[in-house]
């Protein structure tokens, strides 16, 4: 189980020359828990710091306040230097499989590498290494004859994708963290990848922190999990994954619930569609919701103070907005279509 | 290049006929193939499609589906060591376009064509701001009242709900990447072509910015009678703004048709694995199924028969044969032998 409590990050600005630019807090104290075989997604727009989470998660970024709890232990209480093999415990899948792997190794020798340093962690025998491999590619849905002499580019993107999911498995990570794991993936093969992160969870045990900004495909790799819609740094609404697709109340994610493609002729656009009041300006500090210069539905308290996550008004889910309403923002299926 | 495809039309195939104009945009039995060791291999095979005046064509496939072969082609671009080995591109008010070349060519690109490249900040110059490279345009193509030409660019911007004096002083680097695509748009549009061609338009927007893209294509589709092609991977975007839908896999257009019809009965096997793999916000989770197999590339195309044989669940002897002819149905069309015979 991974905990995450008041996790803050700020990226320093330029104060002088050419390319001077304000800090950028692109995370501003949020709390999550990854349960064990669980499935947290985190969705929002570019900007909001969902990446940069994701990357703290991993160890690659640093926190300036809060605290990571991994297996019981808390990171922010042990020195930096100290924190690798808690950090080797959540492995990162990338966007991008066609730079993830080395075009110049075949897969059998992309997998060889790190489980080598795992036979030598787990005193393992000889033969346990080539088991070990086969046994790897065959839990991501490839036949071990055909993938192990070939090089990268000789499979396809979903393919490659699977070989980068199995190299993340070599160490025995307790999560995957997956940012935008699919989206340069063939549209006829994404479904095959979010299916697989989901079946992992059962097969492997393996929990999926999985971060997008396409709330379709976390739906398919979050069944029975929560997501956590985010806001430049901030969660706005948590809950579980269907709630918050179903019955979203805060008007950012009606925003982005409005926002989704709809396919005429199968589906029928939800009755009432929130579009935000201009872009997104992060320079902008209000006083109060980061969200009120945006929302439609702002009033006089939004710019009062800042709201934090409860569950006022009676919502199953915990939000963040002084005036939560149920508003029918998602498409529905045409009845009779074929 | 251009010279060259030309010759080898000329002696391949017959004279093109005459094409009926109620299509601003008329492709007929199209053929781009491209040089590779291993011999001559078509990206584009036989593809015959009209884009209907005044409506919005969604062209729809997998990447090496040959979609943005077909396009470049209607700029008669097709990028080297490509070529055109048959078929005609014919262009309302333009004529034949795969038969121009030099200045007359390049008139036609941005005067009647315009177009929206993928990942428009690439197609922005990075050293100049915005308003300048309008001003290149203006005056690469020969305009005379450029005063005029930033004001109309500045209308188009205010529509699109952008503060138009700091987007023409501003470098590419310093627009978001909505802004950006809008900028593409602009300056696709503002020498008045009545074409508008858009190459995957929203795939590097997340979901809010697209919605608005979406929003001003359909918007400045309308305003200006524009005829429209976008180009996607994803089923979505189509599904939402286009008239009509035409599905391309490995170089053909397997299923054509009326948006809203086609994805509520879709005929073509790929089109129905397409939508059935496709995430979707509703419908059953557990009823959705990835294809089986993998796209091909130019040189795994199938020589013989159907392309989609080695991924159909349908797939029979006769698939095997030959390449399944159109079947058309009132204002749809659909390649698929097994299909055509559940058509009463």
């Amino acid at each position: 189980m991974i905990e995450a409590h008041g996790i803050t990050k700020t990226f320093a600005g330029r104060r002088s020359g050419m390319l001077k630019r304000g800090s950028v807090r692109a995370v501003r104290g949020i709390d999550f828990t990854i349960p064990d075989r669980g499935a947290v997604s985190l969705i929002g727009e570019s900007g909001c710091g969902k990446t940069t989470l994701g990357r703290i998660l991993c160890g690659f970024e640093e926190f300036d306040r809060g605290d990571l709890v991994v297996d019981g232990q808390s990171l922010g209480s042990i020195k930096p230097k100290d924190r690798a093999p808690y950090f080797r415990r959540i492995q990162m899948i990338h966007q991008d499989p066609y730079s993830a792997l080395n075009p110049t190794k075949t897969i059998s020798q992309i997998l060889a590498d790190p489980l080598e340093v795992r036979a030598r962690q787990l005193d393992a025998d000889g033969d346990w290494l080539t088991r070990r491999r086969a046994e790897l590619l065959g839990l991501v849905g490839l036949d071990p004859d055909y993938a192990l002499p070939r090089y990268p580019h000789m499979l396809s993107g979903g393919m490659r994708q699977r070989v980068v999911i199995a190299r993340a498995l070599t160490v025995d990570p307790a999560v995957l963290v997956a940012d935008e794991a699919v989206s340069m993936i063939d549209v006829s093969l994404r479904l095959g990848i979010l299916q697989l992160l989901r079946e992992l969870r059962d097969e492997v045990g393996v929990s999926v922190l999985f971060i997008t900004h396409d709330v379709a495909t976390a739906r398919y790799v979050g069944v029975g999990g929560e997501l956590y819609v985010l806001y430049r740094g901030r969660v706005v609404e948590q809950g579980s994954t269907d709630t918050i697709i179903q019955q979203p109340v805060h008007p950012y994610t009606q925003c982005l619930l409005s926002a989704i493609p709809v396919l005429r002729g199968i589906e029928q656009a939800g009755r009432e569609q929130v579009v935000p009041r201009g872009p997104l300006d992060e320079g902008a500090e209000p006083p109060g919701c980061l969200f009120e210069p945006r929302c439609p539905f702002a009033a006089e308290d939004c710019r009062a103070a800042v709201p934090g996550l409860g569950q006022f008004g009676g919502t199953e889910q915990v939000h963040a907005c002084l005036h939560p309403a149920r508003r029918s923002v998602v498409a529905t299926e045409v009845a009779n279509a074929s | 290049m251009a010279r060259l495809a030309r010759a080898t039309r000329a002696r391949g195939g017959p004279a093109p006929e005459p094409v009926r104009l109620e299509a601003a945009v008329a492709v007929r039995d199209l053929t781009v193939a491209f040089r590779t060791p291993q011999g001559l291999l078509p990206a584009v095979s036989g593809v015959s499609i009209g884009l209907a005046t005044g409506q919005i064509t969604g062209l729809v496939g997998e990447s090496g589906s040959g979609k943005s072969t077909l396009a470049l082609t209607l700029l008669n671009a097709v990028p080297h060591p490509g070529q055109v080995t048959a078929g005609s591109v014919t262009i309302d008010g333009v004529g034949d376009v795969l038969s121009l070349q030099g200045r007359s060519l390049r008139r036609v690109r941005g005067a009647s064509i315009g177009y929206v490249f993928q990942a428009s900040q690439n197609s922005l110059n990075p050293l100049k701001p915005v308003g300048k490279q309008l001003l290149d345009l203006g005056r690469s193509h020969g305009v005379g009242d450029l005063r005029q030409l930033l004001r109309t660019a500045r209308t188009l911007l205010d529509d699109m709900g952008l503060d138009a004096e700091r987007v023409l002083a501003s470098y590419q680097h310093e627009l978001s990447g909505g802004m950006r695509q809008r900028v593409g748009i602009i300056l696709a549009l503002i020498l008045n072509a009545h074409v508008l061609i858009l190459d995957e338009p929203t795939t590097a927007l997340d979901m809010i910015s697209q919605a608005s893209v979406l929003g001003i294509i359909r918007k400045v589709h309308a305003e200006r009678h524009l005829t429209t092609l976008i180009i996607s991977h994803d089923v979505g975007v189509i599904g939402e703004v286009a008239d009509r839908i035409a599905v391309m896999y490995a170089g053909r257009v397997v299923e054509e048709g009326p948006t809203p019809e086609v994805l509520a009965s879709p005929r073509h096997p790929y089109t129905r694995g397409l939508l059935t793999a496709m995430p979707r916000i509703t419908g059953d989770i557990a009823e959705a199924r990835p294809l089986p197999g993998r796209p091909p590339d130019l040189a795994s195309v199938p020589g013989q028969g159907c392309v989609f044989r080695p991924r159909c669940p349908l797939a029979t002897q006769a698939c095997a044969a030959a390449e399944p002819p159109d079947t058309v149905i009132g204002d749809r069309r659909f390649a698929c032998f097994v299909a055509a015979e559940d058509t009463p």
